[in-house]
């Protein structure tokens, strides 16, 4: 594995930081070192220096591309922590429901949620088995739901929505996972029908978020740890801007706004807090 | 001892004889024997193996891949491992894509059926270990997320307080006196 030096770290975590925004400190140089050598090794580079100028140079941005799928953390499995799905459930979208009845006969209740951190997807698809298993195929409501994510494996992995046997069996039932997954061999495939409810897209949630439009409910989970408080400053503005005024936001369980973004109050239901712009 | 449940499904009784006995001067702690595809399947489904050593071709319409099939749809942490002849090791690299671990060849080389069987345990092993410490991570995770959610509870409603007395000590509308005893009321409600 190649070493990397004290000049290096600090080169490449801000060449990290300004194509992803994900802030990493001399502290993490293992992280460096374990997810970055197999890149500079495939392309040649002796140094993580060699590996940088590369990587700006490239105006196809592969290595880039390469970089930030290396450097994302995708750790994340099907109704993670439990609580903020049986909140979706049970709280949130009956209460959205409500408040985006049609206000005539004959049209449908639209409601649009984001995951603004999809990784491989897992959110997303758990999000869609809450709707489904709580709306069933009633044809009265029209949802749409969008995962986003900064890295194209995590993209493409979630918009195949193939996993192996590892990734399915933390945090999914025997119950779900027959009724919603197919397996073929040692992976396991989302339904159709799930499938069908999602959709996915590349997204740096450093950049504005323009042509995004209005939603729901975000969930914004686990993703703000990586940024610097004045990037998590600005995202979760920009998260209040493209929130509903009587929207729901949701953060990872052991994550804070509380000197982050003053637009939003947090409340709570049951075992979970769940996040509301000021009125 | 060795920490393996091994079925083992061939209708050759010399050969699941064999299997069983090399198995049992191996040390694998539980090791059990069916006849033919289907009493594998009726095992199974009463019993947890983590592994099954299935024969590939069995009479009665229930062969190799069929006991596989069965075993993944009972429980996908069972591994299947596949005995075949040469002449059909097409099938078996088949069986593999619907999920078996490994195949054998006939006559089976006892070493290599060993060192595979290991290699099982030897994930296993790992696997537990990783869901062991993901368990512990999860425990950790919820003490935290409960502290710090009712942190963010009482700062939001301190925020409020003083948001309010904020408001109170800048109405212009009341003199000071007033201001600072509306703003001490404040205080002391909860």
């Amino acid at each position: 594995m190649i070493k990397i030096t004290p000049a290096e770290i600090k080169t490449v975590a801000q060449y990290i930081y300004d194509i992803s925004g994900i802030h990493l400190d001399s502290s993490k140089a293992y992280l460096f070192e374990t997810r970055l050598s197999s890149i500079a090794e495939e392309h040649g580079c002796k140094s993580y220096s060699e590996l940088h100028q590369q990587a700006k140079r490239d105006p196809a941005k592969a290595i880039e591309r390469k970089i930030i799928n290396a450097i994302s953390t995708n750790e994340t499995l099907f109704f993670r922590d439990k609580n903020p799905f049986e909140l979706l459930k049970h709280k949130i979208l009956p209460e959205i429901i409500d408040a985006r009845a049609p206000r005539s006969p004959g049209m449908k209740t639209n409601i649009r949620i984001w995951s603004a951190a999809a990784s491989t997807g897992q959110e997303l698809y758990s999000i869609a088995i809450t709707i489904k298993e709580l709306i069933k195929n009633d044809p009265a409501y029209n949802f749409t739901l969008l995962g986003t994510d900064i890295s194209d494996d995590a993209i493409s992995q979630a918009s195949y929505g193939k996993y192996n046997k590892f990734e399915i069996e933390r945090g999914l039932d025997q119950r779900v996972l027959r009724q919603y997954f197919t397996l073929f061999g040692n992976t396991w495939k989302i339904k159709d029908e799930i499938r069908a409810m999602v959709n996915f897209r590349k997204f740096n949630l450093m950049q504005p978020f323009t042509g995004l439009g209005k939603f729901d409910i975000i969930f914004c989970r686990n993703v703000a740890i990586y940024f610097t408080l004045e990037d998590r400053k600005r995202l979760f503005n920009k998260i209040a801007d493209a929130l509903a005024d009587d929207g729901f936001l949701l953060i990872g369980s052991t994550e804070s706004l509380s000197g982050v973004c003053p637009q939003f109050i947090p409340k709570r239901h049951l075992r979970s807090i769940f996040y509301q712009k000021k009125a | 001892m060795k920490k393996l449940s091994i079925l083992v499904v061939d209708d050759d009784p010399v050969i699941r004889r064999l299997l069983q006995q090399r198995l049992q001067k191996a040390n694998y702690d539980e090791i059990d024997v069916a006849e033919d595809g289907v009493i594998g399947i009726q095992m199974m489904s009463k019993k947890f193996y983590d592994v099954i050593l299935t024969d590939l071709m069995m009479p009665n319409g229930v062969g190799g891949i069929e006991v596989l099939e069965a075993a993944k749809e009972i429980n996908t942490d069972t591994e299947v491992v596949l005995i075949t002849a040469h002449s059909s090791i097409d099938s078996a690299v088949e069986a593999m894509k619907k999920g078996a671990v490994d195949y054998l060849e006939k006559p089976i080389n006892f070493d290599e059926l060993f060192l595979r069987l290991d290699k099982i345990a030897d994930v296993k092993t790992i696997l537990r270990n990783a869901q062991d410490i993901q368990q512990a991570k999860d425990v950790t995770d919820h003490a935290a997320s409960e502290t710090i959610q009712d942190m963010e509870l009482q700062i939001s409603k301190l925020q409020n307080k003083i948001d309010e007395l904020e408001a109170i000590l800048r109405n212009s509308s009341i003199n000071s006196e007033e201001r600072i005893y509306q703003a001490l009321d404040r205080i002391a409600e909860d």
